[in-house]
């Protein structure tokens, strides 16, 4: 528009407004956080209310089904499915989170001394965590697909006989963590590396000098300084476990017999297998649940720090 | 280095324990770079672990007979866009936080802890039926969408620590010259921030083109699938076919090697410093 008199007031006490608003301060904060919001509201906000929604009704992907209540609950907590996958997200979760945490502290307690190479040594033991997921479960695999597979020659070199990794219901679940375990340690590592090195060393020479040995400096030294991070890293590692598709779904697709499906492959299943929208709702709205509870507890202990 | 002098015999036993360590690590990924230039019957037939008579075959067949291509080319479009995205909104958003306090921006980092663990099946779902009716299945733009928001929290948080190390003196020269505070945050802050911007821009590459979850929900179609879920394709169809799967995730896995050595020495700022000072 080009410039012209003042005609409505209206526009220009509106126009005035803004810039006072603008020129006060408070407005640049709420612009800049703007579009990020917009696309938290779209994304996160409007799915969450409306899974919300679909959790208590039937209906499939191409159309709308009635209202139900709470049946769409109550038949899970009757399914074996939702059980089992219940009780296997937490047992991934405990292993995974145990699993990780003790060969990061232990790699990055190594890590934390005096060797040649050491940068080297950081990226090279980082690659599971950064390679995709697809290329992790292609290459795990092979080694262990079938009785030919290299995992299988080895025990059978040494007399054994084949396992069938993928085929078997609890060797199926211990590859998914194991190989879990393996695309999650470089965090750990790095992560703890990190920590280790902020730690005060006027605190081990105080100890050495008291006459700590390595291994009471490591148990009154440094792991009370790890405390606070290992607390929120275990909590973090929990969260991702819990929401992990990659792993089960490209190993075993939750099979075999379901043994390896926890609550994210059974909402997938539930929703874009079954088509049934209701149920595989509900069941990402539990996850959700699990997880916030979690998060609460998370920010509670920021707080208290 | 928390403990002092170390003798170099130690220094050389950590050293060899680390190279044994690594190699056990990396085994998969030794192994499976090692695999794709044997081909399928070499690869069933032979008794040793190391390749023999090394062949370019499965590599020629990708090439050929696959859309390897279109995958990659996929996959770059996807990654490269939903990067610009998430490291424009999340420097804007990352500065709000760095500078500024207050009801609204305590409320946003909590909603960005929301984010971070929300479980991405929960939002799939409503979007998979919005998106149906908006006719984005299969368009890369669905994709992009939610890659922006699933970097959203790291992005931010990183963006916000790199704006912590710019001394705030800056900024208020430039007010007293009259420059307005976001011509400030363009002009000043945002040149010296280059450095950090490329390290979000980088991760947030790394990861849209390792993600699988989302693509394979909303990609259905061939010539929309980006690498990942091309790849699960190619393990549904010739599921007995190791060589060509090695030689496709053996090139997978060279654009992610190269952005890495990239980012290497960024890394724990925006996964750690990010997910743990909130």
């Amino acid at each position: 528009m080009t410039v012209q008199p003042r005609l409505a007031g209206e526009t220009g006490s509106w126009r005035a407004s803004a810039r006072s608003w603008y020129a006060s301060g408070d407005a640049l904060p709420f612009l800049l956080l703007a579009p990020s919001i917009v696309l938290m509201l779209a994304v996160i906000a409007y799915p969450m209310l409306t899974g919300f929604m679909y959790g208590f009704s039937t209906g499939t992907l191409l159309k709308p089904g009635k209202f139900v209540g709470l049946d769409n609950y109550l038949r899970l907590l009757q399914s074996p499915d939702f059980l089992h996958a219940l009780w296997f997200s937490l047992l991934f979760a405990v292993f995974n989170v145990i699993g990780c945490y003790v060969l990061g502290l232990a790699l990055a307690l190594l890590m934390n001394q005096d060797v040649p190479f050491r940068g080297f040594f950081r990226v090279a033991l980082l690659l599971p965590w950064i390679v995709p997921s697809i290329v992790s479960i292609v290459s795990w695999r092979w080694m262990m697909a079938d009785q030919h597979a290299l995992f299988n020659q080895i025990i059978g070199a040494f007399g054994g006989s084949p396992i069938y990794f993928l085929s078997d219901q609890n060797w199926a679940i211990a590859a998914v963590i194991v190989i879990k375990i393996w695309r999650s340690f470089p965090f750990m590592m790095l992560s703890l590396l990190a920590a280790l090195q902020g730690i005060d060393r006027s605190l081990y020479e105080a100890a050495a000098l008291d006459g700590a040995s390595r291994w009471n400096q490591l148990r009154f030294v440094t792991m009370p300084q790890l405390r606070n991070i290992s607390i929120v890293l275990c909590l973090l590692m929990t969260i991702w476990t819990v929401n992990d598709f990659d792993t089960p779904w490209l190993l075993t697709q939750g099979g075999p017999a379901n043994a390896t499906e926890n609550l994210v492959l059974l909402a997938y299943r539930y929703t874009f297998g079954r088509n049934d929208v209701g149920l595989g709702s509900a069941v990402s709205f539990i996850t959700l649940i699990i997880l916030m509870v979690l998060v609460v507890v998370m920010l509670r202990r920021q707080r208290e720090r | 280095m928390a403990y002092p002098a170390t003798s170099p015999a130690r220094r050389w036993s950590l050293f060899w324990l680390l190279v044994a360590i690594t190699l056990v690590v990396n085994l998969p990924i030794i192994l499976m770079v090692m695999n794709s230039f044997q081909t399928t019957e070499q690869l069933v037939s032979r008794t040793s672990i190391l390749p023999h008579d090394l062949t370019l075959a499965n590599y020629r067949y990708l090439n050929e007979r696959t859309s390897f291509w279109q995958f990659l080319w996929n996959s770059f479009t996807v990654s490269g866009v939903s990067t610009v995205t998430s490291a424009a909104i999340a420097a804007l958003a990352g500065y709000a936080l760095s500078r500024f306090r207050g009801r609204l921006v305590t409320g946003y980092s909590r909603a960005l802890f929301v984010v971070q663990m929300f479980p991405i099946i929960l939002a799939l779902i409503p979007l998979f039926i919005l998106f149906r009716t908006l006719g984005l299945i299969n368009s890369p733009l669905s994709v992009i969408i939610l890659y922006t928001v699933v970097h959203l929290p790291f992005a931010t948080w990183m963006a916000r620590a790199f704006f912590d190390t710019i001394p705030r003196e800056l900024e208020d020269a430039a007010l007293v010259d009259g420059c307005s505070r976001f011509g400030a945050f363009v002009r000043i802050v945002l040149p010296l921030s280059g450095p950090g911007l490329a390290a979000i821009g980088i991760f947030s590459f790394l990861f849209s083109y390792n993600e699988f979850f989302v693509a394979n929900v909303f990609l259905k179609d061939q010539s929309a699938m980006t690498l990942p879920v091309g790849i699960t394709m190619f393990m549904q169809q010739y599921s007995t076919d190791w060589g060509s799967l090695m030689a496709a995730a053996t090139l997978t896995v060279v654009p992610t090697f190269i952005l890495f050595l990239g980012i290497q020495k960024w890394i724990t700022y925006g996964a750690v410093s990010g997910g743990v000072k909130g």
